[in-house]
């Protein structure tokens, strides 16, 4: 069994919350904007997460076993970064340079709170794999004591 | 007979690959903790071992790794539960440090004999 591999699963998780605390941090950063390179205002964006597979490898010899059960040691992945379809909030601001003809301007549809519970749930998960490659790193120290 | 591999020491050393796996799918579980419609897994250690150990051949064939039943599954789909993996991840970890410990002494002890009981 490889203890290392324990690394590849909680690195991968470390990553994918990662991306998730810094979109949320971007829809927080970009809550007032007006302007973008696409056009229109900016679109709040949501990650998607995606369990990994095992690694082709383990794959390979667990199917040579004849084992065609579930295994472990697949992660995690970001799998895509989607736009909210929430359509944007319009607001009356005739003197905005954004401002449509009748007066008013779209601004994003972004709820601060809902995005500061996810950025504190990205932080906490952030946490505990860290605590996991923590672990991990004990036990390998553990297992060369068995050399001494 | 085998003197050098006792069979504390084959057990042990069993024990271990099965600690590192469950381990694993712990990490595992923990990674996945926010995909939605991801199943918590694991194994089961005792039913393993023996497996592990009536088993003759080596490399013994993986563990059969299953989806934990039991557990509250929230609005996602996800059933991972935070304090069932934390736990298991400190039982995990004290596990493997037992069972290193008791395979160090296991060497100690085939030291000493190898030295005819006279100290290291």
């Amino acid at each position: 069994m490889n203890l290392f591999g324990l690394f590849q699963v909680s690195g991968s998780a470390l990553a994918a919350e990662r991306v998730r605390a810094e979109v949320a941090t971007s829809n927080l950063a970009n809550a007032e904007t007006t302007r973008t390179p696409e056009g229109g205002p900016y679109r709040r964006r949501m990650v998607v997460f995606n369990s990994r597979p095992a690694s082709q490898f383990r794959l390979l010899l667990a199917g040579a076993f004849g084992d065609g059960g579930l295994q472990a040691g697949g992660g995690v992945r970001v799998s895509q970064v989607v736009d909210d379809p929430t359509p944007p909030l319009r607001r009356y601001e005739p003197g905005h340079p954004d401002a449509d003809a009748s007066g008013y301007v779209d601004y994003p549809a972004i709820n601060p709170v809902q995005e500061m519970v996810d950025l504190m749930g990205a932080e906490r998960a952030y946490e505990l794999n860290a605590s996991a490659v923590q672990a991990a790193k004990q036990m390998i120290q553990q297992s060369l004591q068995i050399l001494k | 007979m085998n003197l050098v591999e006792t069979p504390l020491m084959h057990t042990l050393s069993r024990a271990l690959d099965l600690t590192s796996e469950r381990q694993t799918l712990v990490s595992q579980n923990i990674a996945n903790i926010d995909t939605p419609g991801y199943k918590s897994r694991d194994i089961d250690f005792r039913q393993e071992l023996q497996r592990a150990l009536a088993e003759e051949q080596l490399p013994e064939p993986a563990p059969l790794v299953r989806e934990v039943s039991g557990l509250i599954e929230r609005p996602d789909g996800n059933n991972v539960s935070l304090d069932r993996e934390s736990l298991l991840m400190a039982q995990n970890q004290l596990a493997f440090q037992v069972d290193v410990q008791l395979l160090r002494a296991e060497f100690n002890r085939l030291q000493q004999a190898i030295n005819g009981g006279s100290g290291q």
